[in-house]
């Protein structure tokens, strides 16, 4: 994306209410281009819808026959106020919000991309996706932390990665050390916890520096590594709910979980803290029935994600040019809908890649139609691009990253051509 | 470790979960070993709270035919295409009802059974054996039979049979596919789909497409390569891929009954069977001819319960549950010897354990970390806690990522402290810790008396009492000063110190200390 669509993305934005007039950005912005300055601190932002999302219904083959004939009551249509993308895709119209960042070419939706393993199994898929190994069940480390390790050094920040939740997703589980942000620690209550325990662990008042207790034998927590890790856990999330006390979120995101998570990540990618892989998930997308069409259960959500995710855009404003959103799920659903007004578990799926630096405004992906012959097993999307080939172009556009050859084990992955 | 009482701690931080100061003086006055012994001997539940709760709960003792039944209870036997929309949202209701059962059952019993070390071991095999409730679909409802019949009934008994016991249970045909494992159809098969389709549909394509999809059906190698990986020898440990597939294929037909007239049960389907003879780790299984290829299966799991591969890799992690996360070679050997003398016998290969110099070992003690829920069930123990509902709780195992029956991973959780212990977890123990001591989490109650029989009118000696009871495998110095510091805040701002008021306080950082953390 030029300097200069990005600021009529960011003008756009203001016009609407949606960003404060005044622009530190414009003005960051002009500096880098008076100085030609890499924009440093470039980041991977990693959103995972669990459960298989009908991307069929994300991005739609409107025009296409045979969508309408297997889907009489899901297909949307024209009249539905679907965003038209181009001569055969058609957005979800519950994320119209996402709109303009097509218009500035930041975003690439992926058709028919996913796994070559045929499983769907949920468990399986999501294994396979987020280690980056399908069928391979020895690998036990996710993408993203093999990243991590890979390009580490000493001076890396205690911040390189975090997850945005309790949990770490698979994608960043790993040797890695990754911070699991639990739930509550952005409020006062979170605050008061910590400062309660930092004496314990060797912090604060008490000045014992972990595992040197003077006079005594080392004990097991300090062997253990348990001190330490509540050391760092005391002064991560403690620098955490700083960066997020300090840090301002400069457009209205909407009410929610996901969308709060999202302007707490935006706030510490902001802040230049070395943040580099952020993820977080959004559950729910298994909808087998009555998932609805252009209003329904699955909208509903498909709003959720698309106004968190343009008000996390417009919120990070030139940030995003060092910035690449990934939203995958675990596999598609069958092209056909069921008798339940849902769709069951598919194969080939979809994927959004989302940033400043992304040729966006284009659908990627080699698209085959809806006929039954062209469909895996007479079911469900063929996989053509396998998602590995997305992950090395998220990798190598992002961070410059060269993939080593094993990185995905048993597989030569490739640059999607054209997409940064 | 000289001390009786530290011994007595010792054994109880691994063989319960979490040493309670009624049992240490127990266990010194029975004697360690008559301890182990009654533990290991079959037993009725003691603990009256617990037994007091049990009636609460009313599908841990069916059978899966029964829960079946009693899920469709109100729909007077209808099928679901028979339901309104209503009653289909009031039939899932009922059925995440079985679930929250086993999880407020599996998290009471090991909480409070007097029972402890069938629950520690029943935690052990639960994982050992994973099935989830997340594979969703049957499991639903087949997971408590499995967790009674396979998991439970088997714990302190023979590891062979409960190998056996798991492979034919409908709940872990399901959970690892094998269920949907067949030979391939043969062409007449396939045109007689067609065929069938066609009729039914009018649609000579529909027809065609049938077929095209029944002919990708065939192996699934799931159940049998963790038989081989995670149940039985350990991954890579003697077999190769070729064993996966033959395991495969001679499990082929292993499935069970998904109807109510056929009880839900094992059932050997020989039309799915792959014909022939196998070949397993260079052993050749003959064609089961009589029972129409049923007796391979059980020939090969009776076959790797004897291998010397599963009593090494049965060895290795009982010795890193119950010892170290690095168990020595000399331990994993001995009791692998005893289980190949013993054919698998779970009591002795446990006596081997606590009879090995290892478990005793100062390196030994305290250097496990507890798993989330070890932590849970060790701080409601160490405070004395009751049940009423553990929702709160379940609720924070999931938050610390190890909600009950919920593993996706065959492997089940882990039990080393290198996958637990990530930056950030420790908050939410911190959190859970302070609500639990202050009276916050809803449905677990502390007993008064453990504030109120504090030396009231020497506050300063609290601490020291409190930290008696919760660690009783002492408190360094670090902690010892920092407890210090908030009984000294709190002397300086309290005009009538009160013990219902520091006790909690104290109590919750105890809980949340570095060496809780640890068994």
């Amino acid at each position: 994306m030029s300097n200069s669509s990005r600021r009529d993305f960011l003008k756009k934005a203001s016009a609407l209410g949606l960003v404060t007039a005044t622009t530190p950005f414009e003005s960051m912005l002009q500096a880098a281009m008076r100085t030609g300055a890499p924009q440093s601190g470039q980041s991977i932002v990693c959103i995972y819808l669990r459960g298989g999302a009908d991307w069929l219904n994300i991005i739609a083959p409107y025009k296409d026959k045979d969508y309408a004939e297997v889907r009489p009551t899901l297909a949307l249509e024209k009249a539905d106020g679907l965003v038209e993308l181009d001569a055969d895709w058609g957005l979800h119209p519950a994320m119209r919000s996402l709109e303009p960042l097509w218009a500035e070419k930041m975003l690439a939706p992926i058709v028919a991309v996913g796994s070559p393993h045929t499983t769907r199994s949920h468990f399986d898929a999501q294994d396979f996706m987020e280690f980056a190994a399908p069928g391979n069940r020895t690998v036990r480390s996710g993408w993203l932390n093999r990243y991590l390790a890979e390009s580490q050094d000493k001076d890396s920040s205690q911040f390189r990665a975090m997850a945005m939740q309790e949990l770490l997703p698979r994608s960043l589980r790993g040797e890695y050390p990754v911070l699991a942000v639990p739930s509550g620690m952005d409020k006062a209550k979170g605050a008061k916890t910590l400062n309660r325990f930092e004496e314990f662990y060797g912090g604060g008042a008490g000045e014992m520096p972990a595992g040197e207790m003077p006079g005594e034998m080392e004990r097991p927590e300090d062997a253990a590594g348990i001190v330490k890790s509540g050391k760092v856990t005391i002064e991560t999330l403690r620098r955490y709910q700083e960066i997020l006390a300090k840090g301002k979120t400069e457009v209205k995101y909407p009410s929610g979980r996901f969308s709060q998570r999202l302007a707490a990540m935006a706030k510490v990618l902001k802040a230049g803290e070395g943040l580099e892989v952020a993820g977080l998930d959004y559950g729910g997308w298994d909808d087998h029935a009555n998932q609805g069409a252009a209003e329904g259960r699955q909208a509903t959500r498909l709003k959720d994600v698309a106004d968190s995710l343009a008000a996390f855009c417009r919120d990070m404003g030139p940030k995003m040019d060092s910035t690449t959103i990934v939203v995958m799920t675990e596999f598609g659903r069958t092209v056909r809908e069921n008798g339940n007004g849902g769709t069951d578990h598919g194969h080939g799926g979809g994927m959004f890649v989302i940033g400043g630096g992304v040729k966006g405004g284009k659908v990627y992906g080699d698209w085959q139609g809806l006929k039954p012959e062209r469909l895996y097993e007479g079911r469900d999307l063929q996989v053509t691009t396998d998602f590995r080939d997305v992950f090395h172009s998220v990798l190598a556009g992002t961070f410059d990253f060269k993939v080593p050859k094993d990185f995905f084990p048993d597989y030569k992955s490739k640059k999607i051509s054209g997409m940064y | 470790m000289g001390a009786m009482r530290d011994r007595a701690v010792h054994l109880l931080s691994r063989l319960s979960f979490g040493p309670t100061e009624a049992e240490v003086v127990r266990v010194l006055e029975m004697g360690e070993e008559a301890w182990l012994e009654e533990q290991l001997a079959p037993g009725t539940e003691q603990d009256e709270r617990l037994l007091a709760l049990m009636p609460e709960f009313q599908t841990l003792d069916f059978s899966t035919a029964r829960m079946y039944d009693w899920l469709r209870e109100p729909f007077d036997g209808r099928s679901d295409s028979e339901l309104s929309a209503a009653e289909r949202t009031e039939l899932q209701k009922r059925r995440r009802i079985p679930r929250g059962e086993m999880q407020r059952a599996v998290f009471a019993r090991s909480v409070m059974s007097s029972r402890q070390l069938e629950a520690v071991l029943s935690d052990f095999w639960r994982n050992h054996f994973n099935v989830s409730y997340t594979k969703g679909g049957p499991a639903d409802f087949l997971i408590t039979e499995y967790d009674r019949e396979v998991v439970r009934r088997h714990a302190l008994g023979s590891f062979p049979e409960m190998l056996m016991a798991s492979a034919k249970h409908p709940a872990m045909l399901h959970y690892l596919d094998n269920h949907l494992s067949r030979r391939p159809p043969s062409k007449q098969e396939l045109a007689e789909i067609e065929r069938r389709t066609r009729r039914r549909t009018d649609s000579r394509e529909r027809g065609e497409e049938a077929a095209q999809i029944a002919a990708q059906r065939g192996l699934n190698e799931n159940y049998a390569r963790e038989l081989l990986e995670l149940h039985t020898l350990g991954v890579d440990n003697v077999y190769k891929q070729k064993d996966v597939i033959a395991v495969a294929e001679a499990l082929t037909g292993w499935t069970f009954d998904s109807s109510r007239e056929g009880g839900w049960g094992f059932r050997f389907r020989p039309e799915m069977h792959v014909k022939g003879d196998k070949r397993v780790l260079g052993r050749k299984i003959r064609e089961d001819n009589d029972n129409g290829g049923v007796g391979e299966g059980e020939e090969i799991v009776a076959m790797l319960a004897e291998h010397k591969g599963t009593a090494e890799f049965i060895a290795t992690k009982l010795a890193r549950f119950f010892v170290s996360d690095r168990p020595s070679e000399s331990i994993v050997k001995a009791v692998a010897s005893v289980y190949r003398k013993k054919d698998g016998s779970i009591p002795d290969m446990v006596r081997a354990i606590v009879a090995h110099e290892d478990f005793w070992s100062p390196e030994a003690v305290r250097s496990k970390f507890r798993t989330p829920f070890e932590f849970l069930c060790a701080a409601l123990r160490a405070v004395n806690a009751e049940v009423f509902d553990a929702n709160r709780c379940l609720g924070a195992l999931r938050d610390m990522g190890q909600p009950i029956l919920h593993c996706d991973d065959p492997t089940g959780y882990y039990d080393t402290a290198e996958s637990w212990l990530d930056p950030g977890v420790m908050a939410t123990r911190w959190s859970f810790a302070l609500d639990l001591a202050t009276g916050k989490v809803k449905g677990v109650e502390i007993p008064v008396e453990f504030f109120d029989d504090l030396p009231q009118d020497v506050p300063r000696l609290w601490q020291h009492h409190l930290t008696k009871r919760l660690l009783p495998g002492g408190a360094g110095q670090r902690t010892r000063n920092a407890l210090s510091t908030v009984t000294d805040e709190y002397l300086t701002k309290a005009r009538v110190p009160d013990s219902r008021e520091l006790g909690p306080t104290l109590v919750g950082l105890l809980l949340g200390s570095p060496e809780f953390q640890q068994q």
